[in-house]
């Protein structure tokens, strides 16, 4: 027998079992096919739908990740009692604590307390403590749900981003839009299930760290599950429109050859990939239709620009692509993820810090309130946060008006909303110094865990076989889900 | 793998097989000028500006910086080996950055290698690909009379080897139609072959190099041609 066609044949009772569910999953989606005359035997191929496995809260997602890790002390883990310990130095303090600083500041000769320069203030019904930085988030603390116990393994920003990202310090694991792409497919065929935004950020002297594709890539998942990013300037997508003299007809026809001659090489050498690109080309071929519609915003009333910001109208901006981000997930996008650069306030923190919340303070609200309004914020996840937290002591010179802080990993904040998250509510607490979490710690895989469970995923049952391993995105050390967050 | 060789070898002691890859950016790119004979030869010298699209360097650009505005070359700097191509730190050219190329801000041991709808549309519609295409079709065009000659031709130059007859009758089928309808659009033809800045050779019959372009394009975007 032609071992190509042992390959062919050798449908394992896994691969009969998960085609099985697929074609009741399509089922469903037969009202979606019907939507384009395009053959729907090739729709199907592209979409693989696993049933969820609990009763999904949401049915799709938006993550904004902060980039360099926004500091804790200054916008949600309020220390008042601080104030009165101002400059004293924690030399002592930290050794105590036997965990490892980083190089930028373990050889100091004094590590002097930096108390919060901002103000906080109680909002909400909740009365959760929010820094002025944050006026717009402060007006919506009745909605989203403010963790002030996560924690992280890593405390150097690549590590840690991979670690919020794919759940792995390590590069190569997949990151959490693609297992979701991968456990519960695509909702619509227009667009890819997981885009990437890259928002701009405005202060010149931010600290901005570089980010790579490993942040949204599929690892060990097939490539078609990998984030999709579109360029937040200049055209979203390159080189979108067709060469003049090629008309949509003329492109269906050198496709359709190409698919059959693409579809030849993969029944005789069996790699994946070849399906992959397959439907990729597919893919940028909807897209050439649907992302003219999806990035014209002109249709968007004065009433939207004016709930996201001034700065909502330019191409790129944070508000922007909240917008956009809106605009996706309304199109059947399952996971947007915003990267917005320039947290990492190692020095100049007054000022830097300042100028990030600002870029992303409105154009959160909006957000929030925008999906409100529309009906969809009951099922959409949106959860705001950096990689790590801050340090308590100052990294470098310690003034009344200036001070600087290095990487924390033991306890960061993030907030969540949506989808049947208890909005009003201050989960997690820290010690006095906002330096070890005392009460409900929450790790990256128990956030990981939430977050699949919220969509439906059980985390130790979303697994993908490879290099021997069943491969999860919470990995082996014991995961919980946070039911505590939920109404 | 041929079940000669799977059994001459089961354990691949002898290394006769390996995983397959998708090339890197730039060996994408060099393939297209090369299978075109557009591909200069030269060693060496400052690095040179290709094709790119406009204001991708502005949007990203400090104020004061000195290659804010990209000015693309002419003549040979448009087809030397990518390794010359002028590279911006944080800000890569754009279609090989898609293909994962690095932006060099940091240290990159190991490319990603990510398969995309943004890497078909480069290959499909970035000037460069287009423009290469229709060379390696005039190319054929010139050399050769016959349709399997010609595909020959080009198939040889991309892929390295000839096609089965099932997949000859495949590209014929995408030809006749291309060319059936490039002769009712004469117009659309001339467009197609005026991409690139290498002017389209007169002598040749523009809805047949049309036509001839976009399969040359097609076998271009092949999966056995940009994977090793």
């Amino acid at each position: 027998m032609n071992p190509s066609e042992f390959h062919n044949t050798a449908y394992s009772r896994r691969h009969f079992f998960r085609k099985s569910g697929t074609g009741l999953g399509m089922a469903a989606l037969a009202s979606l096919l019907g939507q384009r005359g395009i053959s729907a035997a090739e729709s199907m191929a592209g979409i693989h739908s696993v049933l969820p496995q609990i009763a999904p809260k949401a049915k799709r997602a938006i993550y904004i990740s902060l980039i360099g890790a926004p500091s804790q002390i200054d916008l949600f883990d309020y220390k008042p009692e601080l104030q009165k310990r101002f400059k004293e130095d924690l030399n002592d303090y930290l050794k105590a604590q036997g965990q490892r600083l980083t190089g930028m500041t373990s050889g100091q000769p004094t590590f002097p307390l930096a108390p919060s320069i901002f103000k906080f203030n109680q909002h909400g019904q909740s009365g959760a403590w929010i820094s002025e930085l944050l006026p717009w988030t402060a007006k919506m603390a009745d909605d989203i749900c403010i963790i002030k116990s996560m924690h992280t393994d890593a405390i150097n920003h690549e590590p840690a981003n991979q670690l919020i990202c794919t759940g792995s310090m390590q590069a190569g694991k997949a990151s959490i839009g693609s297992w979701l792409s991968y456990g519960l497919g695509s909702m619509n065929e227009e667009l890819p299930s997981f885009v990437v935004l890259h928002a701009t950020h405005t202060s010149p002297f931010a600290n901005v760290q570089a980010i790579s594709s490993r942040l949204w890539g599929s690892g060990y998942l097939p490539g078609k599950y990998a984030g999709v990013a579109l360029r937040s300037l200049g055209d979203p997508v390159l080189f979108l429109d067709d060469t003049p003299g090629i008309s949509r007809e003329a492109r269906r026809n050198m496709l359709d050859g190409m698919n059959e001659l693409n579809r030849r090489s993969f029944s005789a050498i069996g790699d994946p990939e070849i399906e992959n690109r397959m439907q990729q080309y597919e893919m940028a071929f909807r897209m050439q239709a649907s992302v003219p519609e999806l990035t014209d915003l002109s249709g968007e009333s004065e009433k939207v620009y004016q709930l996201y910001g001034a700065d909502s109208k330019t191409r790129g901006t944070f508000a922007n692509s909240a917008i956009m981000a809106r605009r996706l997930v309304e199109r059947g996008v399952r996971f947007v993820q915003i990267f917005h650069r320039g947290w990492d306030q190692h020095g100049d923190l007054p000022r830097d810090l300042a100028s990030q919340c600002k870029d992303v303070d409105q154009g959160c609200y909006g957000l929030i309130q925008d999906l409100k309004q529309r009906g969809m914020l009951e099922d959409t996840l949106v959860i705001w946060g950096g990689e790590f937290g801050r340090t308590v002591y100052s990294q470098g010179k310690l003034t009344e008006t200036d001070y600087g802080r290095d990487h924390h990993p033991r306890c960061f904040s993030i907030w969540m909303a949506g989808a049947g998250i208890k909005g009003g509510q201050v989960y997690g607490e820290t010690d006095e110094m906002s330096y070890n979490i005392v009460k409900d710690p929450v790790h990256i895989r128990d956030l990981h865990a939430t977050l699949l469970h919220t969509m439906g995923l059980e985390h130790e049952r979303l697994s993908f076989k490879f290099q021997g391993l069943d491969q999860r995105l919470t990995g082996v050390d014991p995961a919980r889900v946070v039911k505590e967050l939920f109404a | 793998m041929s079940p000669e060789k799977l059994e001459k070898d089961p354990s691949n002691r002898l290394l006769a097989r390996g995983p397959r890859y998708r090339l890197d950016a730039e060996q994408i790119r060099d393939l297209a000028l090369s299978s075109a004979g557009l591909l200069s030869p030269k060693v060496g010298g400052p690095s040179v500006k290709p094709y790119q699209p406009e204001g991708i360097w502005e949007a990203v650009a400090m104020p004061q910086s000195n290659t804010r505005t990209y000015r693309e070359d002419c003549g040979e700097g448009l087809y030397r080996r990518s390794i010359y191509t002028m590279w911006k730190r944080t800000a890569a050219p754009p279609a090989m950055e898609i293909f994962n190329a690095p932006t060099r801000e940091t240290f990159c041991v190991r490319r990603d290698l990510t398969n995309t709808p943004l890497q078909a549309l480069v290959l499909l519609n970035d000037p460069q690909f287009v423009e290469a295409s229709r060379v390696l079709a005039s190319h054929a065009i010139q050399e050769e009379q016959a349709f399997d000659a010609r595909l020959d031709f080009v198939t040889l130059r991309l892929t390295g080897r000839k096609m089965d007859p099932a997949e000859r009758e495949i590209v014929r089928k995408s030809l006749e139609i291309a060319l059936a309808d490039f002769r009712a659009k004469a117009a659309d033809a001339q467009k197609l072959i005026s991409t690139g800045a290498t002017p389209p050779r007169k002598d040749i019959d523009v809805p047949e190099l049309a036509a001839w372009t976009l399969l040359a394009s097609q076998i271009l975007n092949l999966d056995e041609t940009i994977t090793r």
